[in-house]
């Protein structure tokens, strides 16, 4: 059997929230029919505003939620079937997660030590001596101390805990890592720390990483390729450079143009762009679906939009010329 | 203070050369911390220390406890013993007697000046009012209670008797014992109900938690009294059976809120990386929620055992307490309040005890609610 | 010349301002001399971290600093009086009327259980002792004026009705309300998404042309500044440690610490390495003594650690508090990294151009 291109590979997910009974039923289409996916030692950048269903989609894979319907394959095995003991022993030595919230991911009431030795344990590591080994291995690969093993979270800044999260992870070798807004609560400054360290663990072991968050800036530094999501849906997915320089979908555009540019001398003559899925498609007679419009490059449309895409593309490679 | 370079004051020009050395690290690493590492429930502590009320609740508490332990030796009467000739002494401690205080005496009232030639020898410490009632000579006089009764010299009784004859000190810390005791089996009982009943309620979530809530509602329903009552026909009147009353429906409160910190707590990030560890659910239960969430369940058992002490009050009260004559504070309760207006420090005693355990753990809940609230953490 | 002078005049001065806290643990020294002045008809931005003090400063200016706070010294001059010997009573009459304040949350700044419009509408009648009918002119107005559509319906819903976007201009509105002069904004957008964010700041801009207000605006984020500042003051430990106009503070950065903080945070175009400040922000209870900045400042000279630099002058409106600045110091150059950077950021000005 030959390897599988993708390590990850998402094929119409769909999860869904539901609340309320029959007449005042509500349906929350927090991922509705995402597929995408991710290769061996890539980065994968999701990006997307408050209720897009990024999030939601990470969760998804790693399991904290149940797929609605779709699927999701881990090097080539379907992990969003029924769950088995044996499946989630799978998931757990495979995926690991970090988390946003540096106060709330780690817990209070743990030293730092048991904090990042708990994967070992569950994995069946006894010796203590050498699970404290390992554990001192990971502070220091993260930028803190043997000292720090026996202290308690609330006695670190955001940005140390944040590197003991990801120490957390790690330790456990997984093959995949799904960041989720591993930055977004850290100050400026602290932010780049963590992406520095982020960048040189990822070249070390050789990880591959789904990385959410809602800076475009910093998922389009961090990432290989990136999927742009709107209300559940993918509309955007493309090498950085692409996604930068040709956006396509509407969404894409509205966002590029959103955001502020450090540099005085562009940012008040900037053209902002809106964005109104009302106006700005006409699915009425054409469905819109995946199109690849350019190798690597796909988009969310109709078809008439797809063709107009392609145009855009050619005629930005025969400026280019 | 702003400087021009081209005009530097003296002090600035001519700072030396050695100065501008740059030293700075091109490494810099993050330091170790400089003080202890502390744990959770030591840190809980040293606050809890720093409370002044909490700590003075919990010393009172202390003594309470202590007295109720020892002080039934310490008098060396039985709380069981009658002697209908002694009943209702006022109370007599030995050296506030000096003062005036507690010195066994009691003012009897409209007594024909002529009866006073039958009272014992040296009864009589003074006639504090004369009057007239259709010519006959009344007085109001201060007697000395206990040699009125016939007391033997040197035998004290520092809360009085009560109608039996009974000494009230005695029996009220024995009473302290039972009520304690009572209310700290039944808080007990109460608080590993409702934790495991909370947990598997909030913990699993959906069609678990909906059957386990709706029959706790349904149980809720119920008149307390009635249940109880049914409870007290049922098993007989007894320690036990007064736990098991306090025990059918105090749970639930307990229960509720478990519940509810279960479902606060278990979609936290740390129990979500947690759960991607691999970590399975009864480490996640206990490792990771329960000592997150058990702060206000402990908080919530302090305040409910004055609770219980009251609720098994109040049960004595309207007759179905301890089965005499074993007392209970609210037996003593009972019983003083039928003479309230004539011998009132029946009443005063254990009601003054009530009163002190109640806020003395009012006041230590508060405490240490505040001290387990990981909020304020390393604040100090 | 009179149209001159009034453009240039300094509406705002504060001087030497020193705060602090009564904590459980000490007394953290947030704000530790701060000075800068803002002029008629400019956005003033102030820069920082969390734990620079910028929110403490101007929660001064308003005079809504929290009961444990102390003013040490220093003052703040507006109107011909100093802001930090008012009472409570006489910042009524300047809060909300000729200064106005809008907050980064905006739901807990708006009342939950009070229509929006009505909101509005108390605003104004406090301030300008309006009438109920005319305050409710006013206040649909001012709706109109935030952008907010369909006025008349949405003058009745209450503020969960809103979208955080919305809810953000319902308390601009509020601020405007009392026809201030000056309006502080306390990262008014931090917590929006970007698309919202935009709009927003380009209203916030809008508003101030329409009506000719002076702005002090807050924020960590250094895209923001560039789109509405006309100066700049870096705020690091509780001093100003860079200020200068725009163009200054982007392309001419002197301070190590404006370099860290210009290339911490990727742009679109960047690729290389970002660079980090190791370590993390002091101890605000016992501040190091000399350069609060230099334990973590790769290129911290000896004195660094000893004495405080003064604010060094670099041109009429730039000036940077390091002792690189000194005569004597060595010659640093800015990373290259950040080099670079400003080189492709002139590159893509005149391409815009």
């Amino acid at each position: 059997m030959t390897e599988p291109t993708y390590l990850l590979e998402v094929k119409n997910l769909c999860r869904y929230f539901t609340s309320g009974r029959g007449k005042n039923k509500l349906t929350v289409k927090a991922v509705d029919n995402v597929s995408f996916g991710v290769r061996p030692a890539e980065t994968f950048g999701l990006v997307g505003e408050s209720g897009c269903g990024k999030t939601t989609l990470g969760r998804t894979v790693i399991r904290l939620y149940d797929p609605t319907s779709g699927q999701v394959f881990f090097n080539g095995r379907e992990i969003s079937g029924k769950m088995t003991a044996d499946l989630r022993r799978y998931l757990t030595e495979n995926i690991a997660m970090i988390f946003q919230d540096p106060i709330e991911s780690l817990n209070p009431r743990m030293t730092v030590e048991e904090i990042i030795g708990e994967g070992l344990k569950v994995r069946g590591v006894k010796d203590k001596d050498e699970v404290r080994r390992r554990v001192v291995e990971m502070l220091e690969k993260v930028g803190l101390n043997e000292e720090h093993a026996t202290r308690y979270p609330h006695e670190f800044s955001g940005g140390q805990r944040q590197r003991i999260g990801i120490a957390r992870a790690l330790i456990v070798q997984p093959k995949m890592i799904i960041a989720d807004e591993p930055v977004s609560a850290l100050d400026v400054s602290i932010q780049a720390q963590v992406i520095n360290l982020l960048n040189d663990l990822k070249e070390e072991f050789g990880l591959t990483i789904l990385f959410i968050a809602h800076n475009l800036s910093v998922v389009k530094y961090f990432s290989d390729r990136i999927g742009v999501m709107y209300y559940g849906r993918l509309v955007e997915v493309a090498r950085g450079e692409d996604l930068y320089g040709k956006p396509l979908h509407p969404y894409t555009r509205a966002l590029l143009s959103a955001i502020p540019e450090p540099n005085p001398f562009t940012a008040r003559s900037k053209k902002r762009i809106d964005y109104d899925p009302e106006r700005d498609h006409d699915y009425t007679i054409e469905k819109p679906e995946m199109v690849e419009i350019e190798p690597e490059h796909f988009v969310y449309c109709s078809p008439s939009e797809a063709a107009r895409y392609r145009e855009i593309c050619r005629s930005a490679v025969k400026a280019g010329d | 203070m702003i400087v021009d370079r081209n005009r530097l004051p003296e002090e600035i020009r001519d700072l030396p050369e050695s100065c501008f050395e740059i030293v700075g690290a091109e490494d810099i690493r993050d330091e170790a911390p400089k003080t202890e590492a502390i744990g959770f429930f030591k840190d809980a502590i040293s606050r809890l220390r720093k409370n002044k009320l909490s700590v003075i609740a919990f010393w009172l508490i202390s003594l309470v406890i202590v007295s109720a332990i020892i002080v039934p030796y310490l008098t060396g009467y039985s709380y069981t013993a009658q002697n209908v000739a002694l009943r209702n002494l006022p109370p007599k401690i030995p050296g506030l007697e000096k003062l005036g205080i507690a010195d066994g005496t009691r003012i009897l009232t409209n007594r024909p000046k002529d009866s006073l030639r039958e009272f014992p020898a040296d009864s009589i410490v003074e006639i504090v009012r004369e009057y007239r009632i259709n010519n006959v000579e009344m007085v109001d006089v201060k007697v000395d209670y206990y040699a009125y009764a016939g007391v033997p010299e040197g035998e004290y009784h520092w809360m009085g008797t009560d109608y039996l004859g009974r000494d009230l000190c005695t029996r009220l810390f024995m009473g302290a014992r039972v009520s304690l005791l009572i209310a700290f089996f039944a808080v007990v009982a109460n608080i590993i109900i409702g934790v495991i009943y909370g947990a598997c309620a909030g913990y699993y979530g959906g069609k678990v938690d909906m059957l386990l809530t709706h029959f706790a509602e349904i149980l809720d329903g119920l008149p307390y009294l009635v249940v109880t009552i049914l409870f007290m026909l049922l098993l007989g009147s007894g320690m036990l059976s007064i736990v098991l009353a306090l025990t059918v429906t105090g749970w639930i409160g307990t229960a509720r809120l478990v519940r509810a910190q279960f479902y606060r707590f278990k979609g936290r990030e740390y129990v979500l990386a947690a759960r991607t560890l691999g970590v399975k659910d009864r480490a996640l239960i206990f490792r990771h929620i329960l000592p997150n969430a058990i702060g206000p369940v402990i908080t919530r058992a302090m305040i409910s055992i004055p609770g219980a002490i009251f609720s098994e009050s109040f049960l004595a009260y309207i007759g179905l307490g301890i089965k005499p004559p074993s007392p209970s504070i609210g037996i003593l309760l009972s019983d003083g309040q039928r003479v309230l207006l004539q011998y009132p420090y029946q009443t005063v005693f254990p009601a003054v005890l009530i009163s002190v355990l109640m806020v003395s753990f009012n006041l230590f809940a508060n405490g240490l609610r505040d001290a387990l609230d990981p909020t304020q953490r390393g604040e100090i | 010349m009179a149209a001159e002078r009034g453009k240039n005049d300094v509406i705002l001065q504060v001087r030497d301002l020193r705060i602090s806290f009564r904590a459980y643990g000490g007394i953290v020294q947030a704000v530790r001399g701060v000075s800068f002045d803002l002029r008629r008809g400019e956005t003033v931005a102030i820069v920082g971290e969390s734990g620079s003090g910028k929110s403490v400063s101007v929660k001064a200016v308003m005079g809504i600093l929290p009961p444990n706070a102390i003013i040490e010294s220093g003052e703040i001059l507006y109107g011909g009086m100093d802001l930090t010997k008012l009472t409570e009573e006489e910042f009524h009459k300047i809060r909300g009327k000729r200064i106005g304040l809008i907050f980064q949350d905006p739901l807990s700044a708006l009342n939950p259980i009070m229509k929006v419009g009505h909101q509005i509408m108390e605003a104004l009648i406090l301030s300008q002792k309006m009438n109920k009918k005319e305050a409710r002119k006013r206040a649909l107005e001012l709706m109109e004026a935030v952008g907010i559509p369909d006025v008349e319906r949405r003058f009745n819903q209450y503020p969960f009705q809103f979208s955080g976007g919305m809810r953000q201009r319902i308390v601009i509105a509020i601020a405007l309300a009392g026809d201030p002069e000056i309006l502080i904004c306390d990262e008014p957008t931090t917590a929006l998404d970007v698309t919202v964010q935009a709009r927003i700041l380009e209203l916030i801009n809008k508003i101030k042309e329409d009506r000719h207000l002076s702005v002090i605006f807050i924020t960590h984020d250094l895209g923001v500044v560039a789109t509405m500042a006309d100066r700049v003051n870096v705020m690091y430990a509780g001093k100003i440690v860079e200020t200068g106009t725009s163009e200054e503070i982007f392309f001419s950065p002197v301070h190590p610490y404006t370099w860290a903080l210009l290339s911490s945070m990727p742009d679109l175009e960047t690729k290389e390495r970002l660079l980090s400040i190791p370590g993390t922000p002091p101890n605000m209870i016992s501040p190091p003594p000399g350069d609060a900045f230099s334990v973590r400042n790769r290129y911290a000279m000896r004195i660094d650690f000893e004495k405080e630099p003064p604010l060094f002058k670099i041109t009429d409106t730039h000036y940077a508090a390091t002792w690189l600045l000194h005569p004597k110091a060595p010659k640093v150059e800015m990373p290259e990294a950040l080099t670079a950077r400003i080189e492709r950021m002139k590159r893509r000005a005149v391409a815009h151009d």
